[in-house]
């Protein structure tokens, strides 16, 4: 079966993987010269795209057609008969589009000390040489070119990646920083990285601004904080662009006969499916996503294109391999009552990973509250809801549920029949019969295991939802989120699973005589594949021979995904991957998932 | 009514639409009124229109806003906030006598006819006392009165 892969970037490459691995044709059909995408053209992550595409590189399955766009699509019978602008015709079974998506460019705002943050990652990357030497003071602003009236959907990275630019301008000088926000949307251990700059003098302010005036030294910026207007002069200023779909989605939709919506995204009736049958959409044409969202969907559209989901879907779960679990629910208030307000902030790092999930339950109870004709207020210091889920955000304000942000600073008490916020600058007092407080709701959390699964997430991986090769993360467990997401980490699980099959793998072993069951290395691991357990030996020093425990290293296979984490940590290189020959020794551990 | 309640009435505006506002004071920073008083924040003029609470007739912004559009320029919603203060000096009876001029011309003729606006001008000149600087505006616009020349 040929598969057609419309897109180079990375949502494509890892559909291309599912497609080899299943022993079909895919061709990967790019625009431009160069493959990678959005993603290569962030300086760090470019060579994490080059291994990720080094993988497949050499199959013969595999065809690459760089620079070359589609000016006609027909369809015959099931298959597809493509012609691109070189003159040649392809004929595919299946069609992945994986447009991606096309960073805003702030025209009226840039200038040489005002830059995009693609721009300012170009000017801090290492191999682009020395830093200038006026690099003291950094200002970034958040939400540019997303969340306005032209473009509603939130791009869901501008603040995740913003706080990776912190740490890699950290990395390299130690310039003073401000980040200015409107809501920080993180995700996961985001919100400790946030704490420990935060804690390490970077300043978070809830403002935003668009006055830069910009002359030879630097930036003024003006901003509004606690009551009155601040000018600060900046080196440089850098604006978090947003992500917008691909221009040319609009145009290769009219040529296949599927539809986009609104605004310019797949529209997208089954989870990665567009409304023309053997057309699958995947990565940023679906709506703007990280790069392991991306991966995840991108191996979702690969399965769905070369296999039947349904059935692989029942088999795994039979297998036990899909793990999830329920979340707990939200008690709305009942009784008598006219108006009640929301309270979304807390400083625990560790429960403000449940923003995202815990916004989208109060902003639902709010507007079923709205509708049954009471005042509902939505106090929050953050309010997380990425991409399409700004939609319903913006749904709940038109239909007149209130929401107060919280600034730096400001406090939220409540009293009998009445709630109050003060900090500088402000003193607001609002009659409320009820406040439902977030920080009630986190019991329900305690002594869940998805609590240890989302705390520790390794970010170092390119398997989005495997944990280990008998548990594979999806819905609440992977990530607390909307639930249109669930049946996309479903099909992205299955593609990693399809991928596992077989695959060959070291395990590191440890050398039982040398171990001093130090524990680094269970420190190390970021799977948990490292237990210290005690084992019983005899020794004999200066008399009787004794019985004793001694602590040792002991790699649990199953959870163990070869990362290596360990091998460079042990302090006395007791810990290794075995050399080749032992590797077929090795192999009999592993159990290929039956199908 | 409540006058804010009034004043919405004025634009072509609901109380809902407000709701969109997302708080992030980039209109404040923009804001030409700043430059007389650093605590204007049209953001919160808006907070308070949207819950229902009374806008001073004292508020800077609606004493001194020039209607100069800029923080709808910069406001991801283009909220057209002016529309909002003059809606707000009409109800606080606050307007300037130019603009119950402007007014007042565009009411009778459908559009502004210099020599009313002017006549209808003259009192607050003369009441203001800003007469004393006539000299001068008639400088700036190229007509110049004869003067002495100092012979030498």
């Amino acid at each position: 079966m040929n598969v057609l892969i419309i897109g180079g970037g990375i949502s494509g490459v890892s559909a291309a993987k599912v497609v080899l691995k299943e022993g079909h044709n895919a061709i990967i059909l790019e625009n431009t010269a160069e493959l990678g995408g959005t993603m290569a053209r962030i300086a760090n992550c470019r060579i994490g795209f080059k291994t990720f595409f080094d993988e497949i590189k050499d199959q013969p399955g595999l065809r690459v057609i760089k620079g070359a766009s589609i000016t006609a699509a027909q369809r015959k019978g099931d298959a597809f008969s493509v012609a691109l602008s070189d003159g040649e015709v392809l004929e595919a079974d299946r069609v992945i589009v994986a447009s991606g998506l096309s960073p805003y460019d702030p025209v009226e705002y840039r200038g040489k000390r005002v830059l995009t943050s693609l721009e300012y990652d170009a000017r801090i990357d290492q191999r682009n040489g020395e830093l200038p030497d006026d690099f003291n003071k950094i200002g970034f602003f958040l939400c540019v070119g997303s969340r306005s009236k032209e473009y509603p959907l939130c791009s869901s990275v501008c603040c995740s990646y913003t706080i990776r630019e912190v740490k890699w301008t950290l990395q390299r000088a130690k310039p003073e920083i401000a980040v200015f926000y409107n809501d920080l949307r993180l995700f996961g251990q985001e919100f400790y990285l946030q704490k420990i700059y935060r804690d390490a003098g970077v300043r978070f302010v809830r403002a935003n601004s668009r006055y830069f005036e910009e002359d030879e030294e630097g930036v003024t910026v003006r901003y509004f904080v606690d009551g009155e207007l601040r000018e600060e002069r900046f080196n440089y200023v850098v604006l978090a662009i947003g992500l917008r779909p691909n221009p040319g989605l609009k145009d290769l939709g009219a040529l296949f006969g599927f539809s986009v919506n609104e605004y310019g995204f797949v529209a997208e009736e089954e989870p990665l499916t567009t409304d023309l049958h053997g057309v699958f959409a995947c990565g940023g044409a679906l709506e703007p996503m990280n790069i392991k969202d991306s991966i995840m969907t991108g191996f979702g559209a690969g399965v769905l294109a070369v296999k039947d989901a349904d059935l692989l879907t029942t088999a795994t779960r039979e297998e036990g391999l899909l793990c999830n679990e329920v979340p707990p629910e939200i008690t709305l208030p009942d009784g008598d009552f006219s108006s009640c307000a929301f309270y979304l902030g807390t400083e625990d790092p560790g429960a403000a990973m449940f923003y995202e999930y815990m916004s989208a339950r109060f902003i639902e109870a709010a507007r079923k509250l709205r509708q049954a004709g009471k005042t509902v207020y939505v106090v929050t210091k953050n309010t997380v809801t990425p991409s399409y889920d700004e939609l319903t955000f913006e749904k709940a304000r038109r239909e007149g549920v209130i929401m107060i942000n919280l600034e730096e600073g400001q406090s939220f008490t409540a009293a009998e029949r009445s709630v109050r916020i003060t900090g500088p600058g402000k003193d607001l007092v609002l009659d409320v019969d009820r406040v439902i407080n977030f920080s009630d709701h986190l019991d329900g959390f305690h002594g869940k295991e998805f609590l240890s699964v989302y705390r520790s997430e390794p970010q170092l991986r390119w398997n989005p939802t495997k944990w280990s090769r008998k548990k594979y993360h999806v819905g609440f467990l992977r990530h607390p989120r909307d639930k249109r997401w669930e049946p996309r980490e479903i099909l992205g699980a299955l593609g990693e699973i399809l991928l596992d099959r077989g695959e060959e793998r070291l395990y590191p072993t440890v050398e039982e005589e040398r171990c001093s069951g130090c524990g680094s290395c269970k420190d190390a691991c970021p799977q948990k594949a490292i237990d210290i357990i005690i084992q019983d030996k005899q020794v004999s020093i200066f008399g009787p021979i004794a019985s004793t425990g001694i602590p040792i290293a002991h790699v649990n296979e199953d959870a163990c995904v070869a990362c290596g984490l360990c091998v460079s940590t042990c302090p006395s290189d007791v810990i290794k991957f075995p050399p080749e020959e032992e590797k077929a020794k090795n192999q009999g551990c592993i159990e290929p998932v039956p199908f | 009514m409540p006058k804010t309640d009034h004043a919405i009435e004025l634009t072509d505006y609901e109380r809902q639409d407000f709701s969109v506002c997302l708080g992030c004071k980039i209109c404040a920073s923009v804001c030409t009124v700043n430059d007389l008083d650093l605590s204007t924040n049209p953001q919160e003029m808006l907070q308070k229109l949207f819950l229902g609470k009374d806008v001073a007739a004292d508020d800077p912004l609606v004493r001194f806003c020039t209607g100069c559009y800029r923080c709808t320029g910069a406001c991801p919603w283009e909220i057209r906030i002016p529309d909002v203060v003059r809606a707000l000096r009409q109800v606080h009876a606050t307007e300037s006598p130019f603009e119950k001029a402007f007014k007042g011309s565009v009411a009778i003729w459908g559009r502004v006819y210099e020599p009313y606006v002017l006549m209808r001008a003259v009192p607050f000149l003369l009441k203001g006392g800003y007469i004393k600087h006539m000299m001068r505006w008639m400088e700036y616009m190229g007509i110049h009165l004869p003067h002495k020349v100092k012979r030498t």
